[in-house]
């Protein structure tokens, strides 16, 4: 006789044994819509392989398209940590990038003073989009998704109002962009610059803070349950308010590396989406910072793959049908993973 | 004057990174399109909206549909609804990876285009309504701000207060030259026409098009018209009585009693004879007017246009294809200042690059 019991901490390797099972199912799936479509799988294969991660160009979009959303993953990923749902890192992603873009269009000040406080700025105006929302629910318990998601909109406006209006770029007639900025980031190789590093180490950084400091290991206890935090001394509100504030931070930033490393102009369609993809790499790394990288791959070969598909006649949105057939089979499987089988005798 | 001396000093880097500086760009270019079979000649098209719009990447697809007539064993790749974002670099990049010699967008991508040719040297691009010509960038663009023209004319007359209303996408200078240039003609039949813009942020958003239609309507304009890939407006017109002017196709169908014309385009050649161009070794970068007659026109009349008001505008037609140009000072802004003095007439590229708007245009800049 068997019966089946959820086990309250499961495994890694239970866990990574089902998303393999996930990605499989993923593939199938997708492979089916593509013999449906009349494409010939082989060669789709062959040019996603060989377009990802067999040119230069493809490595190269790879490392662009995973600095942005291991920044983004980081910012909504720290603050699961503190049991908060930042969902505004999208918006959190435009202020940084419009201050960034602030400093490098109008300040009158050399690169390497300009790129530090370009990046202070981002980091401000990232926190200062989630401040509203980390103190209202911090001190009035006012639900975080809903007011970071609005400010989203917001910023999104934001953007479209400066650069169709006062940034607007009225030389070379760039649509919805302000003029191109000459302060960038430095570059790794050709078009790779060095917020890609930089996204890295912030991010081992921040597994090694979280799992070694003792505000780390307060803000999870706030995160897993804040009344056995409260009773053990530790002031839950302010936590909850420098995690958010610090995930908008950290989203900030990202934007700042967006806007002048790969964009060079602030512009309508910067964010790009990826405040949203954050969160499905934040939820792929589940409680590791250091998963956050392999997440974040992930998501750019998926991104970098409906690239290829598009110039097939496939529908950009068939990116994100995948992004969210993943995340549905990824939960399906991390939940079924909790579940064993309970051999008794007889 | 900083600004064009910082664009200097791009150009001259990216000219160093290409390998080649100055004059030598030009020996390097003639090896570099060498003449290609056709079989060989693979050809990448970026579009803005889907190629079943109904407008402005519709006719971009139907002539490059009927370069297969001309070219059957060349291949070509298309991408639709290209956004305005880092994405588009990346397809242009694919468009590369996969071997194109050629890659055209048939809209603005601006940078996003242009980095990507300049990492490319090999590989020939173009860009509708682009501004760059370099090594291997080069631009296309139609002169529609004459069919505009002699739309604005009969706006005028149709209209019965002189309000017309403009659908536009973005503030950019071709939005700008279109919405001046459909006030000019109105003016030069009503003095008194003036025309209120709304701004909807894109080129193809038919329930944002029809929505800003309706709020036109709402504020006394009683003509509208616009910069839209779709019918959208069109059908609000229709439905609401006013009469409505558009672009890039006859879309008569969609709204019979309110369509006067549109600013039809027409690709079909200018594609052929670059597509020869390159397979011949002859193509180069350049920038390149498609002018009125030749790519771009006034589409056949609307059914309820009154015939004295079609000659009148096509009196108009006549005398711009003999060489005149309407676009002759002196010219005033919104604010009154005369920005064309007496006697001078605006180039194309003028028109081109016009970014402010004339005097009775009010919400665009």
């Amino acid at each position: 006789m068997s019966r089946r019991t959820r086990l309250a901490v499961v495994p890694a390797r239970r866990i990574m044994i089902g998303r393999a099972l996930a990605l499989c199912a993923v593939a199938v799936v997708l492979a089916i819509v593509l013999v449906l479509l009349g494409l010939p799988l082989g060669m789709v294969c062959g040019l996603v392989l060989k377009s990802t991660f067999g040119t230069v160009f493809g490595l190269e979009n790879l490392a662009l398209y995973m600095t942005p959303l291991l920044m983004t993953g980081a910012a909504v990923w720290l603050a699961l940590r503190a049991g908060l749902w930042n969902i505004g890192a999208e918006g959190q992603f435009l202020a940084g990038a419009t201050a960034a873009a602030a400093v490098g269009l109008f300040a009158p000040l050399p690169a390497p003073v300009a790129l530090p406080v370009a990046m202070l700025a981002s980091l401000v105006a990232g926190g200062a989009w989630s401040a509203v929302p980390a103190a209202g629910r911090a001190w009035l318990g006012v639900s975080e998704i809903i007011t970071t998601l609005l400010l989203n909109f917001i910023a999104t406006y934001l953007v479209y109002y400066l650069v169709t209006g006062p940034w607007a770029d009225h030389v070379t007639d760039a649509q919805v962009s302000s003029q191109r900025m000459m302060l960038a980031l430095p570059s790794v190789y050709s078009v790779v610059h060095w917020g890609g590093p930089v996204a890295l180490a912030l991010v081992v950084a921040l597994g090694a803070l979280l799992k070694r400091s003792r505000f780390g290991y307060e803000l999870s206890l706030c995160g897993s349950n804040p009344d056995s935090a409260r009773y053990a001394g530790i002031r839950v509100a302010p936590r909850l308010f420098t995690a958010l504030v610090a995930s908008g931070a950290l989203a900030g930033l990202g934007g700042m590396m967006e806007v002048l490393g790969t964009v060079h102009r602030l512009q309508g369609g910067l964010a790009h989406g990826y405040g949203y993809l954050g969160i499905v790499v934040a939820l792929l790394a589940r409680q590791s910072a250091y998963a956050l990288i392999p997440a974040a791959f992930l998501m750019a070969v998926i991104l970098n793959t409906g690239i290829v598909l598009q110039t097939l006649q496939v529908s950009a949105s068939s990116v994100l049908a995948i992004t969210g057939l993943l995340v549905f089979a990824v939960a399906v499987s991390d939940e079924l993973a909790a579940y064993v089988r309970l051999e008794t005798k007889s | 004057m900083s600004l064009s001396f910082s664009k200097g000093l791009t150009r001259r880097r990216l000219l160093a990174a290409a390998g080649c500086a100055g004059l030598p760009l030009r020996a390097g270019a003639a090896t570099r399109f060498a003449p290609i079979a056709e079989e060989d000649l693979l050809v990448g098209f970026g579009h803005t909206s889907p190629v079943n719009d109904g407008g402005w990447t519709q006719m971009h697809d139907k002539a490059i549909r009927a370069l297969k007539d001309h070219f059957p064993r060349m291949r070509s790749l298309y991408v639709e609804s290209i956004p305005y974002s880092a994405d588009a670099t990346r397809i242009f990049r694919q468009f590369v990876a996969e071997g194109a010699q050629m890659v055209i967008s048939t809209s603005d991508y601006g940078d996003f285009i242009k980095d990507v040719a300049n990492q490319a040297p090999d590989v020939g691009f173009l860009e509708c309504d682009g501004n760059n010509v370099t090594g291997n960038l080069g631009w296309y663009y139609i002169t529609h701000w004459y069919a505009s023209y002699v739309i604005g004319i009969a706006a005028a007359r149709l209209s019965r207060n002189g309000r017309l209303g403009y659908i536009a996408s973005f503030p950019t200078t071709s939005v700008i030259a279109s919405a001046n240039a459909t006030l000019l003609g109105a003016r030069s039949v009503n003095p008194e026409a003036t025309m209120r813009v709304i701004s909807i942020n894109s080129w193809f958003d038919p329930q944002a098009a029809a929505s800003a239609g309706a709020a036109l309507i709402d504020s006394g304009c009683d003509f509208l018209c616009g910069i839209m890939d779709d019918p959208g407006y069109l059908r609000v017109a229709q439905e609401r009585g006013v009469w409505a002017a558009m672009w890039n196709t006859d879309m008569r169908q969609f709204g019979p009693d309110a369509y006067v014309s549109s600013v039809m385009l027409d690709f079909v050649a200018y594609y052929r004879q670059t597509i020869e161009a390159r397979i011949a070794g002859r193509w180069r970068p350049a920038g390149t007017f498609l002018t009125l007659g030749h790519g771009v026109d006034r589409d056949a009349w609307g059914a309820r246009v009154p015939l004295a008001i079609q000659r009148e505008a096509d009196a108009a037609r006549d005398r711009m294809l003999a060489g005149w140009s309407p676009f002759t000072g002196p010219i005033k802004d919104s604010k009154g200042q005369v920005r064309v003095p007496a006697g001078q007439t605006m180039t194309d590229m003028e028109i081109f690059h016009w970014n402010w708007q004339v005097e009775g245009v009010s919400g665009l800049v």
